[in-house]
């Protein structure tokens, strides 16, 4: 009885971690070719300085937002609040970050997780593997690369959306895009109260 | 080729170590001291700042710029103005926001950023005032100019802030930079411009 019961829980758990998430509207999958996806931060010559306003947990945090491509896959990201003082500093890379520097309150492993889960969404570049089918759209490109679904609008990226054991984690939306330059980010949690805004600062970035 | 790095080194290195920083012998500490226990207790300041925050990994600082005013025994607003505009007042206890038009108040005791930046410069303005309970002191000369780095004693304060640097101008003994090192080595630095010190200052500029 122990023995089924111990299997029965251990099926649920790999079960529900193994859930697929469905895409609203979406009624199948196709293969999709090689298809290039979020390329707004792959110039390593480049420096972004986005102005943030952060609500977390009842919480308002402003500041700026910096961000290096040390390749098209790994960047240099640092949130420095308003009077100068560095939140987070930390390089992202597609399996692992290194933290260069956090700020004693905000050193919680949970925390730092999803904030490099946030921030490598928001800046790597990835490969498509397919794309969703659409019933009443005919032209409606969204691609999936492992638990991330994107939603392209005029050959650019415009909004992502994170998966997690089959529920949406997160999304983020990339508005007035020029130039392959993303001027305002929009991110919103869907598991925690915390939702982020970018305005880019074009003057202070190296561009 | 010995002769031309002789050369080299008489006529080319001065210029770099004009800025040099080295520390103070014990007679400049006391003139030092001295010198600041003459210039008037500084019961007003208002000022302009630009706030140059350094990270190791980025091209140039980060800018921004603003207007402080300080009339003791507590009342300061911090306020940016440039390239956003952001206002910080602390007086009765308490921090008053205003974020582009979105006002708030919260009470000091949420804010120990901001009880740092209260304590920074009411010991800025105090030139020798520091505590030395809480700061390792030092003195140095950099060029012309007199220096004080203060290292912070304890643990909790050591996580935010590796050390402080105060910048006297040569002029009149105040302090024109202040510069908050990390303990990353990341830093950022006040250049305060335009000092004026016991002027009156109307009270309008503490309400947002």
């Amino acid at each position: 009885m122990m023995r089924f019961l111990i299997y029965s829980v251990a099926l649920l758990v790999l079960s529900s971690s193994c859930a697929t998430f469905k895409f609203p509207n979406a009624v199948g999958m196709r293969e999709s070719t090689q298809q290039e996806l979020n390329n707004f931060y792959l110039d390593t010559t480049q420096t972004y300085v986005y102005r943030f306003k952060m609500q977390a947990f009842k919480q308002a945090q402003n500041g700026n937002l910096l961000i290096e491509a040390v390749s098209p896959e790994t960047h240099r990201i640092a949130l420095v609040s308003d009077f100068g003082q560095t939140l987070f500093d930390m390089s992202i890379y597609p399996e692992r970050y290194d933290v260069h520097y956090v700020m004693p309150d905000m050193n919680k492993k949970l925390l730092l997780n999803e904030v490099a889960d946030i921030f490598r969404t928001l800046t790597t570049r990835r490969y498509a593997e397919s794309a969703l089918l659409f019933m009443d759209k005919q032209h409606f490109p969204v691609y999936v690369v492992g638990d991330s679904y994107y939603t392209l609008q005029e050959r650019h990226v415009a909004q992502i959306l994170q998966t997690k054991n089959g529920k949406e984690r997160f999304k983020v939306a990339f508005l007035n895009v020029e130039q392959r330059i993303a001027k305002s980010i929009h991110v919103t949690h869907s598991k925690y109260p915390i939702t982020l805004d970018f305005e880019l600062d074009r003057k202070q970035s190296n561009l | 080729m010995k002769t031309s790095v002789f050369y080299f080194f008489l006529f080319i290195a001065p210029f770099f170590l004009s800025a040099q920083t080295r520390q103070m012998t014990a007679s400049e500490v006391n003139t030092f001291q001295q010198k600041l226990k003459k210039t008037a207790e500084v019961k007003s300041l208002s000022a302009d700042f630009i706030q140059y925050k350094h990270m190791s990994f980025m091209k140039k600082p980060v800018e921004s710029a603003g207007k402080v005013y300080v009339k003791q025994p507590n009342k300061l607003s911090w306020a940016y103005v440039s390239p956003f505009q952001y206002k910080m007042v602390f007086k009765d206890g308490k921090i008053f926001i205003n974020d582009q038009g979105d006002k708030k108040t919260l009470d000091l005791g949420n804010s120990k950023q901001f009880e740092k930046i209260s304590k920074l410069i009411s010991s800025s303005m105090k030139g020798s005032g520091y505590d030395e309970k809480e700061f390792v002191v030092t003195y140095f000369k950099k060029g012309n100019a007199d220096m004080v780095k203060l290292r912070p004693k304890m643990n909790d304060a050591k996580k935010y802030v590796k050390e402080i640097e105060l910048l006297f101008s040569t002029k009149d003994e105040q302090v024109e930079e202040v510069k908050l090192i990390e303990p990353s080595n990341d830093y950022t630095r006040f250049v305060l411009k335009n000092r004026k010190i016991n002027t009156t200052i109307d009270d309008a500029v503490f309400n947002l």
